[in-house]
């Protein structure tokens, strides 16, 4: 199911902002899209080492009887390749599971709590549990639909990274939108960060001017992102540098969703390139 | 710093051989588990402590209403977690999810069962011990990047410790573990398990000191008393055939009557209370009633005796099948306790001058073939009795009673009641067998995408030049302009065609290809999937998802895997 991108289908004005969002994301790459409507205010993903409980909110459950109906409605009016996901497993009768083998997910920042609470800079627990276990990437959408032109990827030198990096790259051959790399020069020369690239034959693409690369040596990291473009996708490594990444995102991270309004795309430590 | 030291310690483990790994986590998963049980136990004897005085007022009636409903809104409000006594979920995670466990689940029962037992609901507190031993199991193991099949033993030796700890008796806890739990007892299993059981019993021991639950009585067991064990095995069989229908009927009803989860709970414990108005000794756990009837002091005429043994049926089904928390180990003891009563005081009473070896004898008997019966699980009641009363004396009566009544009640009701649940869903995969080596693989993995495609308008022609350089039988044909999927074309069912060298620029594949094939999706499981080799007689079938064909799944890869997979269980 790596060519399926998951949405879980929330019946609301909001929930249909996003869910136009994963509509588009598939109408880009191509990618099969899977809805989810649950029935149950709880489901399960059962990770390699973790079993994620995501507690929806109510809203994710409201007018049930309605929400397939508007699901296809939009399905149809994009013209995509979608089905439904009905869970065959259930931990127990009112806890269904779902696959955790999909290709993306799309989550908003928040699915435990009411929308209304969401604040920009805020990725709610379970969002998290997500990323940290998923081999998948997480499509974290913005409150309303939005399309974008181009995709830019954040470039800190870490393996995450690297894997955004690669992932912006089959991003960039399923869509056909130009690829830039964004990197904050945290007082390095360039050829450092050439250097990591170059170890893992990454370096061509921007060599022959398939990749625009841009490099921000001067000001704050915060400065830098006025310049990333309002009309692209994001993709970025969940984590940052520092001791307690395993647990929290790196402060970079945090500053990325939290100051740029675009639709984010983050890879997670357990990502796994096909 | 916290991170380095959990760094080191994954490191150090790493670096030891695979059974060295799981003895040192199984003695830690024991500490947890053992802490869990004695948590729970000293929590219930101080609620109980507080509220037994208050049991003769009026008022009384309500307690477990109370209880039941804020256990529920615990459960379901505020640790957002489900109802039931957890021991299907254990099972489920052994048998299908390598052991992976919440960790919510390692509190959440202990404080839900806690409420609904001490406020006066009938149920036992092992089961939620189990679950919450079990889910400590779950983490440690994953925290210290353990294999799934290791995390699935680490998973049963949770389970040992809590059950070990809180009847402090860790033979008992090997065979539940085995027996209930992992369903296999294999040299890998035992090992651990027995570990972190006797670790569990130190840690109640420790704390709670080194007590037998019932008090070790002398008998003097004749012929006569062992042939009357045959007809109490029929009573117990009676009884636990009793008792699960009317728990599966509550179970049932009680969510279509009152959809409510916490005003179900309340009129469960309502109903509970009013019991026992008339019947006090069916609330709360009752092993105090238990105790007087092993020391002979338990003052009941037969008739009272079977009252309680339908009121305390009626009790715990009330209390566990409307959403309170709590386990049927507990009820189960007690339900059996009272049967040999009813049972000896009916001997007593049919044959006035013979000589019986007393109601602790029979109560014993009672207990071992309830438990054998309700869990299928002879070899726990056995060990049970034995550990809990410290007496070896009565063993083969016990093993006659168990046994025997485990056999009866099969007859009407073939499952554990652990088990009821996932059989139901088709999710109970016992080691070793078909659907549990199948479980393990999936379409994905056995997908073979090394074959060719032909298009509709291809030429007969080109399509004998594909065969020629083709190793395989079956080509799927695929639409050229969407890349939806046609059908497929079995060289057997062509071969006429294929030798008519007249044909070959006259005849288009469209016109050879079997467009009423049958697919199967990557998302079928393989025991469905096998069946669908059955049924076709086919070889190869095509993978096909929204239209698109993904690949071939072959017969000959799906037995080639299960073998590799087999080979891989029985290693361990």
């Amino acid at each position: 199911m790596k060519n399926q991108l998951l949405h879980v289908f929330r019946n609301t004005p909001f929930g249909r902002e996003t869910f136009l969002q994963s509509i588009y994301f598939c109408k880009m790459t191509g990618l099969h899209l899977k809805v989810f409507i649950p029935k149950h205010p709880q489901f399960l993903m059962y990770f390699s080492r973790e079993v994620v409980t995501v507690d929806l909110d109510k809203s994710y459950l409201r007018s049930l009887e309605t929400a397939r109906g508007h699901a296809e409605e939009l399905i149809r009016e994009a013209g995509i390749d979608a089905s439904f996901l009905e869970p065959r497993r259930y931990t127990a009768s009112t806890l269904p599971d779902i696959p955790v083998d999909f290709g993306f997910m799309t989550c908003p920042r928040t699915v435990s709590d009411l929308s209304s609470k969401v604040g920009l800079g805020y990725i709610g627990p379970r969002v998290r549990a997500i990323i940290r276990n998923a081999v998948f990437p997480v499509v974290i959408p913005r409150s309303v639909y939005k399309e974008w032109k181009q995709i830019v990827v954040f470039f800190g030198g870490s393996a995450n990274a690297l894997n955004a990096f690669r992932l912006g790259v089959k991003l960039q051959l399923l869509s056909g939108l130009p690829l830039a790399l964004f990197t904050y020069a945290e007082k390095k020369p360039k050829s450092y960060y050439e250097g990591i690239l170059e170890e893992q034959n990454l370096l061509s693409g921007i060599r022959t001017g398939g990749v625009e690369w841009r490099f921000i040596e001067k000001g704050s990291f915060k400065d830098g992102l006025y310049h990333v473009s309002h009309d692209a996708l994001v993709v970025a490594g969940a984590y940052g540098h520092g001791l307690i990444r395993e647990l929290v995102f790196g402060n970079m991270m945090e500053e990325i969703q939290s100051i740029l309004p675009n639709n984010l795309v983050i890879v997670g430590p357990n990502f796994v390139e096909e | 710093m916290g991170f380095s030291l959990s760094f080191l310690l994954r490191k150090f483990l790493f670096r030891l051989d695979e059974r060295l790994q799981l003895i040192i986590v199984a003695a830690l998963v024991g500490l947890g588990g053992g802490y869990a049980a004695v948590a729970l136990n000293s929590g219930l004897q101080s609620g109980s402590l507080y509220l037994f005085p208050l049991r003769s007022h009026w008022y009384a009636v309500f307690f477990p209403a109370v209880g039941a409903a804020l256990s529920v809104f615990f459960l379901h409000h505020l640790v957002r977690d489900i109802g039931g006594h957890g021991v299907p979920e254990v099972i489920y995670s052994v048998t299908r999810r390598g052991g992976l466990l919440r960790f919510r689940s390692s509190f959440s029962r202990l404080v839900s069962c806690f409420l609904t037992i001490a406020s006066g609901g009938s149920a036992g507190p092992e089961a939620p011990v189990v679950i919450s031993g079990a889910s400590i199991g779950s983490n440690i193991a994953s925290f210290f990047y353990l294999k799934d099949r290791q995390r699935t033993v680490i998973v049963g030796c949770g389970a040992a410790a809590a059950i070990a700890a809180i009847f402090n008796a860790p033979a008992t806890g090997i065979a539940f573990a085995l027996e209930a739990i992992l369903g296999e007892w294999t040299p890998i299993n035992v090992v651990p398990i027995a570990i972190a059981s006797v670790v569990g019993t130190e840690v109640s021991r420790a704390l709670q000191g080194n007590q037998i639950p019932f008090r070790h009585h002398i008998f003097h067991i004749s012929n006569a008393d062992l042939a009357a064990c045959l007809g109490l095995a029929l009573l117990t069989a009676m009884s636990s055939v009793i008792f699960m229908r009317l728990l599966r009927v509550v179970s049932a009803k009680a969510g279509v009557i009152i959809r409510k989860v916490w005003l179900r709970a309340a009129a469960g414990g309502l109903l509970v209370g009013l019991i026992g108005l008339a019947m006090p000794d069916v609330l709360g756990e009752g092993y105090e009633y238990i105790r007087e009837i092993i020391d002979g002091q338990y003052a009941a005429s037969i008739f009272i005796a079977g009252a309680l043994v339908l009121a305390k049926i009626l009790a715990t089904s009330f209390t566990i099948g409307s959403g309170g928390s709590g386990g049927v180990f507990a009820p189960c003891l007690v339900i059996g306790s009272l049967t040999g009563l009813f049972f000896q005081r009916g001997l007593e009473s049919l044959f006035p001058h013979m000589t019986w070896a007393g109601e602790s004898y029979f109560g014993l008997l009672g207990m071992a073939g309830v438990v054998s019966s309700v869990l299928q699980a002879p070899m726990t009641g056995i060990f049970l009795i034995i550990e809990i009363t410290g007496g070896y004396d009565v063993l083969i009566s016990v093993v006659v009673v168990s046994v025997l009544s485990a056999t009866l009640s099969h007859f009407f009701e073939p499952h554990s009641i652990y088990h009821i649940e996932l059989i139901k869903r088709g999710e109970l995969l016992r080691p070793r067998t078909d659907a549990r080596v199948l479980s393990e693989l999936s379409v994905m993995e056995l997908l073979e995408k090394d074959c060719r495609v032909v298009h509709p308008e291809m030429r007969l022609r080109d399509f004998v030049s594909i065969v020629e350089a083709s190793h395989r039988d079956y080509f799927p044909v695929v639409d050229s302009e969407d890349g939806r999927f046609v059908g497929m074309i079995h060289l057997d069912d062509i071969r006429s065609f294929l030798f008519d060298t007249r044909l070959h620029d006259s005849v288009l594949v469209e016109e050879l290809v079997n467009r009423n094939v049958v697919s199967v999706s990557p998302e079928d499981e393989l025991p469905d999937i096998l069946r669908t080799f059955d049924e076709t007689h086919s070889w190869s079938l095509p993978v096909v998802q929204s239209g698109k064909f993904l690949g071939l799944i072959s017969k000959a890869t799906l037995l080639d895997h299960y073998r590799k997979e087999l080979m891989a269980q029985e290693a361990g």
